[in-house]
């Protein structure tokens, strides 16, 4: 409205307060300077999601016993809720604000529980215009089959050329099923499939299939994932009874023979030497661990070296192994070096140090060499820009070649399942703006859940959804006055005599009555759910509630901008905005 | 026309012939009796009013801080309890320079619950920015509420017009009450220059920050300063048009006095009686009526009192721990003259209690025979 009015003198004032031109514009007069707004935030757990799943939306539906929905609204952002319910390293539930509370909210248990229950739910393809171009996938793995599910929910038909026999690559070869049972994996894939997604197994590019033979593909995502084990490079790793820990769990998983048993000494501490060491067990062995750094510096999930702990495998820190010695061709002692820690190295982890003298041998009958895995790209073309072990992509998973994307392990560090996830989404999105000539930048940043970087293909396929400012939720916005403490919902676990016996599944999934009490601690940090606080503490009663999308909206005749609304909502879904003067 | 009416009822007629548009009060004894002769005319159809009932006083007055805002004229009435639950909203009229025109019949505040005259209840809110004039009689009473609207409308301020409990709320007297025709020419229908419009609806009594309030403050003193004069004229007015004054002072038997008694509402009426007594047996005795308590009019009444050498006042209030409000008032009028007079401070008629020939008999005669107050305040009529 008109600049500030100053008056020089009492004589050019009026009489009283009174505005100097018409109030229409704010009904309330200079009353109100601020005035409140509803506006959605960010939760932490949104935010910290490498596959962007809305997790404050879900959890609230489960609270309302609307379990369909909620698996549908997961699956909005993430076609894996079963298999990340069960194997994703819950950066949510490490983020969660009811952390500082009491307990951090099983986010996790209660994805799979949707996903549990929804086992015998078909899943509902959107009726979407095809698009004519076609959308090759190279390697069928969850980031991969991300891709592929997203580009074909945007109307896109979508080939996955898997190399090996069978689809789900790290999910189903590296995992073993007592933490992701084999019906679950199956369940999501077809349910992937439902979408027309074409599975194309035993077919490897750079043998089968050329790049020659995808031209009439209008994009290509290349998810072929790192399944190239390291080696130690010492002595003695080519005698029988040495293997990968790739080879051991992917010859479990499959049901086919580990030609290794009795005392293995398993070497490394990433969830792949984890993985290996049970299920070495689970086969009979009596297998054990060697790590060259101390537990703090462990790579693999704290759970799984708990539960690794509690089955009875040894772990033994600061070890490393500098030769494998074989008797007639076949290994029969580790020979090692105790270690100690010192300076931190570029992981920011203290690397270990030999320390002198200090060889030592244990007996065993196979050796395990579980130090991690490395892409093979030796199948690119040279127009594919590689740097060491990885593909170069830019913000947007493209590669040097225009119609190539890239995403997954084959380009980042961060080797996990939602990461991976994540990828395929934003190389579906990237694909689909190439071909519709959209600027991938700015829809990229238009989508942006939180600061961290998880986008949202929600938003992407409808502006109206999620309309959520990127503002992230931190605990000291919340007004706890309204929660109670309650502990977080345990889960069963199977005991560890029955582990040793076979590959049943460790935790059991929530029971539903445990499943809704967990769902109701969440704070839904920044996320209407309807609590109604504000409607009931409006001291002007101009919190007005309609049943639109926006349930509810103020009445800017009668709010006085006290602000008691904001205070009162007791997860910061209100923002203050300054009066227009 | 004469009748003879209540000085409850002299209220309402003052109110029918003021042509006021909107009127909300609350009732309580002694005021009771305006409100339910003004709602009876707004029943019948005498005064084409909108009559506002509602739950407080405070309500009241906020009701017609509105209706007045928006251009109308408007009226309420109090007493007592009544006027102490609007202190806020006093503030708020006289601040929005509202012109509105309140009655107060003087009652006792609680405890002990009392419901008869005093002027503690309108003497408690002299600092609210009200104009306030106190009555002798019900014809006074009634052409008060005339002139009230006109000094109101004219200098932007709201007054209060003042009458006793019983005294002249329930006594009944002959009074003149003038035809409408001249009302209406003495009060004609008045434009405000800010009206509250919903066509073009702007923000009243808003934020002021310390840049602008003083200056708000001081307009409204100036407002007050100027009253003295608008009232005077307007009487003066009033009095071409229908006969009679009142004045803002009114001095009796003055001339050659050696003392001055100062009165204020029916205690006024009394004293004539007694001055009349006393200077049929040679005692050198006038009687100051002072009407315009707020603003106080300070230069008349220094013109009145100069060259008096006593000064009896009578209040019927006590500011507790000074003492009576009229006396202070008259003592810091001379405070910087050369030449003064001895003020005599008298407390009398609290909560009702009669104020007798007699009782004003002792009080003159105190300040006949001393030369100076050996008191600072004379309690009349108190059993010890």
């Amino acid at each position: 409205m008109a600049g500030k009015i100053i008056f020089r003198g009492e004589s050019e004032m009026p009489l009283f307060p009174v505005s100097s031109g018409d109030m229409r514009w704010n009904r309330t007069g200079t009353w109100r300077y601020i005035r409140p707004k509803y506006e959605d935030k960010t939760p932490p757990c949104n935010a910290a999601c490498p596959a962007g799943v809305d997790i404050a939306g879900f959890i609230g539906l489960v609270a309302e016993g609307r379990y369909e929905e909620a698996w549908h609204l997961v699956r909005e952002e993430n076609p894996f809720p079963g298999v990340c319910g069960r194997v994703c390293f819950h950066p949510c539930v490490s983020s969660c604000n009811r952390e500082h509370y009491d307990e951090a909210l099983a986010i996790n248990a209660l994805e799979r529980f949707v996903a549990d229950r929804a086992l015998a739910l078909e899943p509902k393809p959107p009726v979407r215009n095809v698009r004519k171009e076609k959308v090759a996938v190279v390697g069928s793995g969850p980031s991969g089959l991300s891709c592929a599910y997203h580009a074909a929910k945007m109307g896109y038909p979508v080939t996955v050329f898997e190399e090996l026999q069978q689809s789900g690559g790290i999910l189903r070869m590296g995992i073993p099923p007592y933490r992701l049972p084999k019906d679950i994996l199956d369940k999501e894939i077809a349910d992937i499939e439902a979408y027309g997604v074409e599975i194309k197994t035993g077919v490897r590019l750079g043998t089968e299939l050329t790049f020659e033979d995808l031209k009439d593909y209008g994009a290509i995502y290349l998810a072929t994932g790192a399944h190239v084990s390291r080696t130690l490079n010492i002595p003695g790793e080519d005698l029988d009874g040495v293997l990968s820990g790739l080879d051991v769990l992917r010859n479990s998983n499959l049901g086919k023979e580990v030609r290794i048993g009795g005392r293995v000494a398993v070497i490394g501490g990433g969830n792949t030497a984890l993985d290996s060491a049970r299920a070495l067990l689970r086969l009979g062995g009596n297998p054990f661990i060697l790590y060259r750094r101390s537990r703090n510096e462990m790579p693999a999930f704290d759970e799984e070296i708990s539960e690794a702990l509690e089955e009875g495998i040894e772990i033994r820190y600061l070890v490393s192994p500098t030769e494998i010695i074989g008797h007639e061709g076949r290994v029969t002692q580790l020979a090692c070096v105790e270690m100690e820690l010192g300076e931190e190295d570029e992981t920011g982890r203290r690397s270990p140090v030999p320390i002198p003298d200090s060889r030592f041998t244990i007996d065993v009958d196979g050796v395990v060499v579980a130090i991690g895995e490395e892409s093979d790209l030796a199948f690119l073309p040279e127009d594919i820009r590689v740097e060491g072990t990885m593909v170069t992509t830019d913000t947007a998973a493209r590669t040097s070649r225009k119609d190539v994307f890239a995403g997954g392990d084959i380009v980042t560090l961060h080797r996990t399942v939602a990461h991976a996830i994540g990828f395929g989404k934003l190389a579906a999105i990237s694909i689909d703006c190439a071909l519709r000539k959209r600027d991938v930048g700015v829809v990229l940043q238009g989508i942006q859940v939180g600061e961290n970087g998880s986008i949202s293909v929600a938003k992407y396929l409808d502006e109206l959804a999620r309309r959520r400012a990127p503002h992230v939720v931190v605990y000291e916005e919340l007004n706890l006055a309204y929660f109670e403490h309650q502990a977080r919902s345990e889960r069963a676990r199977a005991s560890v005599p029955e582990r040793a016996t076979d590959f049943r599944e460790v935790i059991a999934g929530f029971t539903e009555q445990k499943a809704v009490r967990e769902a109701e601690r969440c704070f839904s940090c920044g996320v209407c759910n309807d609590c109604e606080n504000c409607y009931v503490f409006c001291p002007d009663l101009c919190v007005i509630i309609d049943g639109g999308v926006v349930r509810y909206r103020i009445n800017y005749d009668y709010c006085k901008g006290c602000g008691i609304c904001i205070a009162e909502c007791p997860r910061n879904a209100l923002s203050v905005e300054k009066e227009a003067k | 026309m004469k009748r003879v009416l209540s000085g409850n009822k002299a209220v309402a007629y003052g109110v029918m012939l003021s042509r006021v548009q909107v009127i909300s009060a609350y009732p309580i004894t002694p005021q009771t009796t305006i409100v339910e002769e003004l709602s009876r005319f707004c029943a019948v159809g005498d005064l084409e009013a909108k009559f506002i009932k509602v739950e407080s006083e405070h309500s009241a007055m906020a009701s017609i801080i509105a209706s007045s805002l928006t251009g109308s004229r408007s009226f309420t009435a109090t007493s007592s309890h009544g006027l102490a639950l609007m202190h806020e909203m006093l503030h708020w009229a006289a601040g929005g320079r509202l012109p509105l025109v309140m009655v107060n019949v003087n009652r006792a505040l609680g405890p002990g619950w009392n419901i008869w005259t005093d002027q503690g209840d309108s003497l408690s809110q002299r600092d609210t920015g009200w104009i306030q004039l106190y009555c002798e009689d019900n014809q006074e009473v009634l052409d008060t509420i005339i002139q009230a609207f006109r000094i109101a409308e004219t200098v932007s301020l709201p007054v209060m017009v003042v009458l006793d409990a019983f005294f002249l709320s329930h006594t009944s007297e002959i009074v003149d009450i003038p035809p409408q025709e001249e009302v209406d020419a003495f009060l004609p229908i008045f434009e405000r220059q800010y009206r509250l419009d919903a066509r073009e609806p702007r923000a009243y009594f808003g934020l002021s920050s310390p840049d602008y309030y003083m200056e708000f403050r001081y307009k409204m003193q100036r407002a007050m300063e100027d009253s003295v004069r608008v009232a005077k004229t307007l009487d003066e007015e009033f009095g071409r048009q229908f006969g009679r004054t009142h004045g803002i002072l009114e001095p009796y038997r003055c001339e050659d006095a050696e003392l001055v008694m100062v009165t204020s509402g029916t205690v006024t009426s009394t004293s004539r009686v007694v001055i009349d007594r006393l200077r049929e047996e040679g005692v050198k005795v006038g009687l100051l009526k002072v009407k315009m308590f707020r603003p106080f009019p300070m230069d008349e009444i220094k013109r009145v009192l100069k060259g008096i050498g006593k000064v009896g006042v009578i209040d019927r209030n006590i500011s507790f721990g000074h003492g009576g409000i009229f006396a202070q008032e008259i003592r810091s009028a001379f405070c910087n003259e050369d030449e003064r007079p001895m003020v005599f401070g008298f407390i009398m008629g609290l909560g009702g209690r009669d104020v007798t020939p007699d009782a004003i008999e002792d009080a003159i005669k105190v300040t006949l025979h001393n030369e100076r107050p050996m008191e600072e305040i004379y309690w009349i009529g108190l059993k010890r």
